[in-house]
């Protein structure tokens, strides 16, 4: 290739200095039009800065009412003017805040804090965000979590709402990265004016947009998030989801009910999901606290569907028992991979596997998969049959999943404290932002009747969940449905 | 007023390191080479300012994290990228065209794999809690904003600086640019390394944008995407990356916000709600098939300045010339 | 390593290979001829999975606009599996006609049609989310009515179990192989394909109609596509509207692997990746996403343009 260059060294010679001097040519033509655009950039970034500094010097002269610590700028809720009357001094009260940090010059509020929710919550009803992936790579689970929650948003409004008041979701896709994440919350604080929301799928996108609520004032229930350190983020965040250390050895233990004589355990994991992650260290540990013998630790991708490498490593080592954390199509498809491949011993399914999606999965090969569950179609309560009476009308003979269930009980927690928070002082007087950090309170010290069973909430927003389950999948004879078996 | 910082200031930013990616992408480009590697290097950048800003650096909690600190990490990020840069692109560069744009996704994927593995980057969970140096997302503009102005002005300067000219001498025509004396290599591993420094850079800052940082940054689908930025945007000039980027990044958000604003049918705006990636799909390749040149192409100066200069044939754009894909 | 784990390892290799092999024929197809890579070919090769899913008379799930929806009829596998491909092929003429033809005429940047490729792509993959939701699908188990769930290559006490879905994608990989290596050397449209691969314009000149010949690669490469998905979706089901993504990437370090536009190589690719996969020590399995890209690295490193590429003089 260079040799060519030396020999048609002339010719190259010329086409360069042509193409350059045509070049120096267009650069000179632009040069004016480029600077032009930069100026205009300046011009634009300076108005902004200006607009800014504006808004912030404005915000002393705003009503200053009733001073409050969250920071926000006077705002109505668009619709709200005509009833804005009726509601009275309790609108304006609400609608007067001070920023407090005047320091930064752009305006730094909590979004809509000062929004006069008075005359919205009067007459209409209670906006609650959902803020789950209903696209993106993880949509499955988002959208389990979109009908759990239409379905309570139905179930509750039946029941009366919050004493008489409706409630009605507000869906922000937040598809499945973080920067979605932050923009559906954000959308949903300062725009949908939320008092609270149940999101986000994914303990990352949890990780980016929880921060922002929680700065923002504004409660969040995580309805799947699982890994460590999500009610930490802060004050507002609390979950539905019980992390995973609770749930996984109660199957090991389940297990060894049905085999006494296990003794060598492989263990899969999704390596790229941070739920299963989490917990197959809980399984790893609890296997060894057992003293069995974990003879291997094979990883996988939840975009994995080739198993065929995994299932033969793992058969080589002869187990009688194989652990797989993962999600229903990656871990159902290992599930049935290694059953084809001819392992006969037990399987225990994490978290990640509790959803009648994986019959569809591993269809006949499903059967006898042990799974450890946060929730049991099985359990035999009663706001879990009314739930699963619920879900039928929407979904037929499917069997509810922990994600219908997670979200669903998200919107009952919220429903249930605005109830009892109601009962103690009007909502309705309350402006958006004394609303929303009363909720928090009402929320964290509340006690919960929902199709998980009972659960409350430690003062850090840790899930204090009852009840675990242990279900075994038992497949009809027409090898897409089945059942889980609760067995412990 | 507030209430848009409030609801779109994470997308102002956002559109602006969109615009700073782009970039990165761009300047590789300039020097005629497709690198998708700009994805990896913001990965990195937003590694080392996450472990940082969380074991190194660490401030008591409820307090905001300095500002000068951020800085710091950035500068970290950007060099780190500029080294890793130079060990890479000096084997990966004497790759062409779409070749050596696979050798980069693959040098994406190993960094991520590497990331799900390793200890210190916290595997599928990452790292979080990364402390915020601003109490709102859109202050984060106070950093995002200059550094776009000083980058953009210092593309603006490169294109007719000497190491400017023999990039674009490269992209033009490697072959002639080598018998003129402009070793193709040594520039081609300059620019690469350029781009690298501004994809760290703008990683460090990113991870305290987000407030979590994750092997789910800077992926395949991330580098795709900002070469959408900047062919949408137009290869031609530095603009068009600007332009492409920030387009391109509030788009699904802007039809989030057309369909909640109750002005069209109910049925149309939750089409745009839940099929707004149908129609930015559509739209990418609309923009593509109508505008092949990009938003800020040469016909867009010609027309403008047609009066004085007088007619002036465009030239084509770099990639036009068929250093893109190389094949025969 | 004893024999069995070594045969066992060989045998794992060709059966990861040959899926990647499948996913990169229709995929390398295209470029061969254009001389571009076709992001949207992963979600056609989706499209075909569905299409056949809809055909055999399987009912969508409980999201999306189609929910609960099913076709009258059901059609044998067999057959079910050669129409749905049509249609993944046609989908792959209508693709061509609105995203590749306008930027060819403009001669736009060969660049562009990546980006133009990616717009279909996304739009094709979340049109599927849009009308029948994120669920997985599969085809009914008796799929391969006969076949044992795997086949025993070694003896009753050592087994060497390989799948039996992926021993039909491995055949039909070569089938097809085969066949288009028949087609591209030795038929008229082969020719006429190659005279248009080599030099459009020349072709053009020498009464080929270009853009039909084209158009025709484009059913062919939708077509393998859709034999693909279904193939693949029949063996590990159809995970959902990114099933075919998921292979995009390594299909594209596949065809990249082998020679761009190589039909062999695409094949070799396939199979070199999925042995390199397969021999890669348990204890490293979480880096085994790292291997394909490894070992393109350092292929290209060595062979700039593939394993099978030729080698291209460069002309000034």
């Amino acid at each position: 290739m260079q040799a060519n260059a030396w020999s048609l060294g002339l010719r190259t010679d010329v086409t360069v200095t042509v193409n350059i001097r045509r070049r120096f040519k267009m650069f000179k033509m632009f040069r004016r039009v480029r600077l032009g655009s930069i100026t205009a950039l300046a011009i634009g970034a300076m108005l902004l800065v200006a607009c800014g500094g504006e808004l912030a010097t404005a915000i002393p002269g705003a009503p200053t009412i009733e001073p409050t610590t969250a920071a926000g700028i006077a705002t109505t809720v668009s619709g709200a003017a005509d009833t804005a009357v009726a509601a009275g001094n309790t609108a304006v009260s609400g609608a007067g805040t001070v920023i407090s940090e005047a320091a930064t010059a752009l305006p730094t509020t909590v979004a809509g804090a000062a929004t006069s929710i008075a005359g919205a919550l009067g007459s209409g009803p209670i906006p609650i965000g959902i803020g789950v992936a209903q696209t993106g790579a993880v949509a499955l689970l988002g959208q389990e979590e979109v009908t759990g929650a239409q379905v309570a948003e139905k179930f509750f409004n039946d029941k009366g709402g919050v004493n008489g008041t409706q409630i009605k979701l507000i869906f922000q896709d937040t598809a499945g990265d973080e920067a979605g994440a932050i923009n559906a919350f954000q959308s949903l604080i300062n725009q949908g004016n939320v008092v609270g929301i149940v999101g986000p799928t994914l303990s990352q996108q949890a990780f980016s947009a929880d921060p922002i609520a929680d700065r923002a004032h504004v409660p969040v229930l995580g309805p799947s998030n699982t890994a460590k350190g999500i009610p930490q983020i802060g004050d507002y965040i609390a979950r539905v989801s019980a992390p995973v250390a609770v749930v996984a050895p109660n199957a090991i233990d389940a297990a060894l009910g049905i085999n006494p004589n296990i003794k060598n355990v492989v263990v899969l994991y999704a390596q790229d999901d941070a739920f299963s992650k989490s917990e197959t260290g809980t399984f790893q540990d609890t296997v060894k606290a057992k003293g069995l013998n974990l003879t291997q630790v094979l990883t996988f991708s939840t975009k994995d569907t080739d198993f065929q490498k995994q299932a033969t490593d793992t058969i080589s080592q002869k187990p009688d028992l194989v652990i797989v954390s993962g999600l229903a199509q990656d871990g159902g498809n290992l599930v049935k991979q290694l059953r084809d491949l001819g392992y006969k011993g037990l399987i225990i399914g994490g978290n990640g596997l509790n959803t009648a999606n994986v019959f569809k999965v591993c269809q006949a090969q499903c059967d006898g998969l042990i799974i450890a569950e946060a929730y049991s179609p099985e359990a035999n309560t009663d706001m879990n049959s009314q739930f699963k009476e619920a879900m039928k009308a929407k979904q037929g003979d499917k069997p509810p999943s922990q994600f219908n269930a997670q979200a669903f009980t998200g919107v009952q927690v919220f429903v249930e404290a605005l109830k009892s928070l109601d009962n103690k002082s009007k909502i309705s007087g309350m402006s958006l932002a004394d609303l929303r950090t009363a909720l928090n309170k009402e929320i964290l010290a509340g006690k919960y009747d929902t199709p998980l069973g009972s659960i409350s909430f430690t003062p850090e927003g840790e899930i204090n969940q009852a009840k675990f389950y242990v279900a075994q999948i038992k497949m009809n004879p027409d090898g897409t449905t089945g059942t889980f078996t609760y067995i412990k | 007023m507030a209430t848009f910082f409030n609801t779109y200031g994470f997308l102002i930013v956002s559109m602006l390191l969109a615009a700073l990616l782009a970039l990165s992408l761009y300047l590789p480009l300039m020097a005629g080479q497709l690198s998708l590697a700009s994805p990896g290097f913001y990965a990195l950048g937003g590694y080392i300012a996450a472990v940082l800003s969380t074991r190194v650096f660490v401030t008591q909690p409820g307090g905001l994290f300095p500002v000068p600190l951020v800085l710091l990490e950035m500068l970290i990020g950007g060099l780190a990228s500029g080294v890793l840069a130079i060990i890479v692109g000096v084997p990966a560069l004497r790759l062409r065209g779409i070749y050596l744009a696979l050798a980069t996704i693959a040098f994406i994927e190993i960094v991520q794999v590497l990331a799900l593995n390793l200890e210190i980057t916290g595997g599928a969970v990452g790292i979080f809690g990364i402390p915020q140096p601003f109490k709102t997302q859109i202050e984060y503009i106070w950093i995002a904003a200059p550094l776009l102005l000083i980058v953009a002005l210092f593309v603006y300067r490169l294109e007719r600086t000497r190491v400017g000219r023999a990039f674009i001498a490269i992209r033009e025509d490697e072959l002639a640019a080598d018998a003129m004396g402009v070793n193709p290599t040594t520039n081609k591993v300059l620019a690469f390394t350029m781009g690298a420094i501004v994809a760290g850079t703008v990683g460090a800052l990113g991870a305290h944008f987000l407030n979590t940082w994750n092997a789910r940054q800077g992926t395949f689908d991330a580098s795709i995407g900002y070469l959408a930025f900047v062919l949408i945007g137009g290869s031609w000039t530095f603009l068009g990356p600007v332009l492409g980027g920030m387009a391109l990044t509030a788009l699904p958000e802007v039809l989030r916000s057309m369909s909640d604003n109750g002005a069209l049918p109910s049925w149309l705006g939750e089409f745009m709600k839940d099929g707004r990636f149908i129609i930015y799909g559509f739209l990418l390749v609309l923009g593509t098939v109508f505008l092949p040149q990009g938003f800020v192409s040469p016909a867009l100066f010609e027309r403008r300045s047609k009066r004085k200069e007088g007619k002036e044939v465009p030239p084509a754009s770099p990639a036009q010339r068929g250093q893109g894909l190389g094949v025969s | 390593m004893d024999l069995t784990s070594f045969v066992q390892s060989l045998l794992n290799g060709l059966s990861i290979g040959s899926v990647y092999a499948i996913f990169a024929l229709g995929y390398t197809l295209v470029f061969s001829i254009l001389g571009i890579i076709n992001f949207a070919h992963a979600a056609v090769f989706t499209l075909g999975a569905y299409f056949t899913y809809a055909l055999v008379g399987g009912a969508v799930g409980f999201n999306g606009l189609l929910a609960n929806k099913a076709l009258p009829f059901g059609l044998p596998f067999a057959l079910a599996l050669i129409l749905g491909s049509v249609l993944a092929g046609l989908v792959a003429v209508i693709i061509e006609v609105l995203a590749f033809r306008p930027l060819r005429a403009k001669r736009a940047d060969p660049l562009l049609t990546l980006v133009s490729s990616l717009g279909v792509a996304i739009l094709i993959t979340n049109l599927i989310q849009y009308l029948v939701g994120a669920e997985p699908y599969s085809f009914p188990s008796n799929t391969y009515e006969g076949l044992p769930p795997a086949i025993n290559f070694g003896t009753p006490n050592s087994p060497i179990p390989i799948r039996s879905a992926q021993v039909v994608i491995f055949g039909v990989s070569v089938v097809i192989l085969v066949i288009l290596t028949f087609i591209i050397n030795y038929t008229q449209f082969g020719k006429a394909l190659r005279a248009v691969a080599e030099d459009a314009t020349t072709a053009s000149l020498l009464g080929i109609n270009t853009d039909f010949y084209i158009l025709l690669a484009f059913f062919l490469s939708g077509f393998l596509g859709g034999v693909a998905g279904t193939l693949v979706g029949s063996s590990v089901t159809i995970a959902g509207p990114y099933f075919g993504i998921s292979f995009g990437l390594k299909g594209l370090a596949v065809i990249v692997l082998g020679g761009l536009g190589s039909i062999p190589g695409a094949v070799a690719g396939g199979l070199v990746i999925g042995l390199a996969e397969s021999f890669l020590p348990a204890e490293l399995s979480s880096y085994r996403d790292a291997v394909a890209f490894a070992v393109l690295f350092i292929v290209l490193l060595i062979r700039p343009r593939g394993l099978l590429g030729r080698t291209q003089i460069q002309k000034v």
